[in-house]
């Protein structure tokens, strides 16, 4: 009897502290800047409470004398805010080419690591390395690389000597972050050399949970080595490589690091991403409600992303059956 | 020799030579894409100015004279600084480790052993593990203006609590993932055993379950180690003087000293060791702690 009552209490006592964290620090925020996002709340006072001051009203200022206004004002800024525009397509951008860029080379030296061959212990350690770089030291290495002048990067000194020999009179510079087009690409590229990492880890894990019966199995039917990849590693790994593609998304929606070291948002807006323009507008211009309002919206394109995702991802594993989930 | 080169053969004898060449030919491109950024962070903490912007120069000796100025001036005029930032990152880094470790685990715990309902929400506890994680893909953008509130009001900005708080925040549900995964996959006969002993529930978890699940814990350990070592945003969105730590650090370099890459890159060189270390020396529970959350998930 004692125990029972002895679990009762104990069954709380373990969950609680999580429980208690996750509602303090991420339920009341989250729904606290739902608030705040429909108010008029600045840094140092909002609007009405600055008009306020101007006119020596101290008290009972705004709805119910808080201080500020009630407003649906962030919502219809957003429309119209080209900047936001760009900021969103560029998060979609990271996202989408991120992960696919991710996915295909971390699939393909999964499959490489997943061979026997001498030294592959040492290969492993070694491709994994990039993932333990602080990102924006990553990032900082990215931007000496793709700087343009080829008397400071190796990248631009070799893309020059190669285009040079290959017959070009004075070897192509490529202007990585002055350009529109090249930035983004060079952020991506910073970005998969740096997570690439992730989805081989995790990929070649899956791989190794593949019994080896099934490959001997196809190798007697005479199935070569791509049809075995095709037909039978890429299929059983579906379920796993959802869940990378969903974790990586999910992180690549909240780059700013490597955004904020590389290019700062530039040229223009043409690599600043969602993350950066919150906190631009949030800590920079002070605008409180106009970035919780921005913040929601990244959070709905969040929701949207995971929600299609999974949804297709249950009809993709269906589709490829076998009962391999 | 002889018996290795058998050997060799021998354990690729179903792939073609042309497959080999393929593989070997793969492996070091890759492997040289992940090292020379770090081996020219390396060179270029040892260059002169001079050496760095006319160039490049590649080969230590021979294309530039190394001066180990840069390391000099770290350890040296900069020192306190340098000292104040690594502390700050580490004592950030661990103590947001443990306590993510301790509630994570006993959150896990719970979750594995016991059945819970949250009837008017109608959460069992699949319901209440998958709102758990699903918290860790919130988008921090989110977060900023409450917690700049929060923090404000609480006195909390520029302080070690402040960011150890933050970091704990993101790492438990992460936390309690992986370790009710791992529960799971611990039997339950020697806690059962104990506790017929007469161990309460919260001596068994202490004394058996913990200590079997040292694999877990580590590889938890690692991530929010690594996570908060690594994290930015929320650093320089909290911090403004004493509690910044080494990504701040690093990404401020562009608008106090001008851009000075030799100086930047023996920065990053340290950032970066204490994470080498944690992951050479524990990489085998990375993966092991990984596939657990992951395959099943």
């Amino acid at each position: 009897m004692s125990t029972v009552r002895e679990d009762r209490l104990m069954k709380r006592v373990f969950l609680s502290p999580a429980v208690i964290l996750l509602l303090a620090l991420s339920i009341f925020p989250l729904v606290w800047s739902l608030g705040i996002s429909f108010t008029d709340m600045q840094r140092g006072g909002s609007t009405v409470a600055r008009q306020a001051a101007a006119e020596g009203i101290t008290e009972g200022v705004g709805f119910l004398g808080l201080g500020f206004e009630l407003t649906g004002r962030n919502y219809e800024r957003l429309l119209g805010d080209g900047r936001l525009h760009s900021t969103v397509r560029n998060t979609m951008i990271y996202v989408f080419f991120g992960v696919m860029i991710q996915y295909v080379f971390g699939l393909g030296l999964a499959t490489v690591l997943n061979q026997p061959f001498r030294g592959r212990n040492l290969a492993r350690v070694i491709f994994l390395m990039p993932m333990m770089m602080t990102p924006v030291a990553a990032a900082y290495t990215g931007r000496m690389f793709f700087d343009s002048n080829p008397l400071r990067s190796p990248l631009a000194h070799f893309l020059r000597e190669v285009s040079k020999a290959l017959g070009s009179e004075r070897g192509i510079t490529v202007p990585w972050f002055t350009d529109t087009g090249w930035a983004p690409i060079a952020i991506l590229i910073i970005d998969a050399w740096q997570w690439i990492p992730f989805m081989t880890l995790i990929l070649l894990a899956g791989m190794q949970a593949i019994p080896d019966d099934i490959y001997e199995a196809a190798r007697v039917d005479g199935a070569g080595v791509l049809q075995i990849f095709w037909r039978i590693t890429v299929p059983i790994l579906l379920p796993i490589s959802m869940t990378v593609i969903l974790i990586r998304g999910l992180e690549i929606f909240k780059i700013i690091d490597v955004v904020v070291v590389t290019t700062g948002g530039g040229p223009g807006s043409a690599t600043e991403s969602l993350t950066l323009y919150i906190f631009e507008q949030a800590l920079s211009n002070g605008n409180y409600g106009y970035a919780s309002a921005i913040a929601y919206v990244l959070l709905i394109l969040v929701i949207i992303f995971a929600t299609i995702f999974l949804a297709l991802g249950r009809r993709w594993i269906r589709g490829a059956g076998s009962g391999v989930e | 020799m002889q018996q290795a080169k058998r050997t060799w053969f021998r354990r690729s004898s179903r792939r073609p030579l042309w497959q080999s060449a393929l593989l070997y030919a793969i492996v070091i491109f890759w492997c040289f894409i992940v090292l020379f950024p770090f081996y020219w962070l390396a060179t270029t903490s040892v260059k002169r100015p001079i050496d760095v912007s006319r160039g490049p120069n590649y080969i230590p000796y021979v294309d530039f004279q190394p001066i180990p100025d840069h390391w000099e001036e770290m350890f040296g005029s900069q020192r306190k600084s340098t000292e104040r930032h690594f502390r700050n990152s580490l004592v950030s880094a661990i103590g947001s480790t443990l306590l993510s470790v301790i509630i994570g685990a006993m959150a896990g715990y719970g979750l594995s052993r016991f059945r819970y309902y949250w009837g008017r929400l109608g959460w069992d506890n699949d319901n209440i593990a998958f709102w758990i994680i699903s918290q860790r893909f919130l988008p921090p953008a989110i977060f900023i203006v409450p917690f700049v509130l929060l923090y404000n009001f609480f006195g909390l900005v520029d302080t070690y609590a402040g960011l150890i708080i933050a970091y704990t925040m993101f790492n438990v549900p992460f936390a309690v993932w992986i370790m009710r995964d791992f529960f799971n996959g611990l039997p339950v006969d020697l806690e059962e055993s104990a506790r017929v002993d007469g161990a309460t529930r919260w001596q068994a978890f202490i004394r058996i379950v913990l200590p079997l699940s040292a694999p877990g814990l580590v590889a938890v350990a690692i991530f929010s180690f690594i996570f908060a070592w690594n994290e930015y945003l929320f650093a320089l969105m909290l911090t403004n003087f004493n509690a910044i730590t080494m990504p701040v650090l690093i990404a401020g370099q562009n608008n106090t000293r001008g851009i000075e890459w030799w100086f930047i890159s023996a920065l990053t060189l340290m950032a970066v060791v204490p994470v080498i270390i944690m992951g050479l020396l524990l990489e085998r529970f990375i993966t092991r702690g990984l596939t657990a959350g992951a395959v099943k998930g």
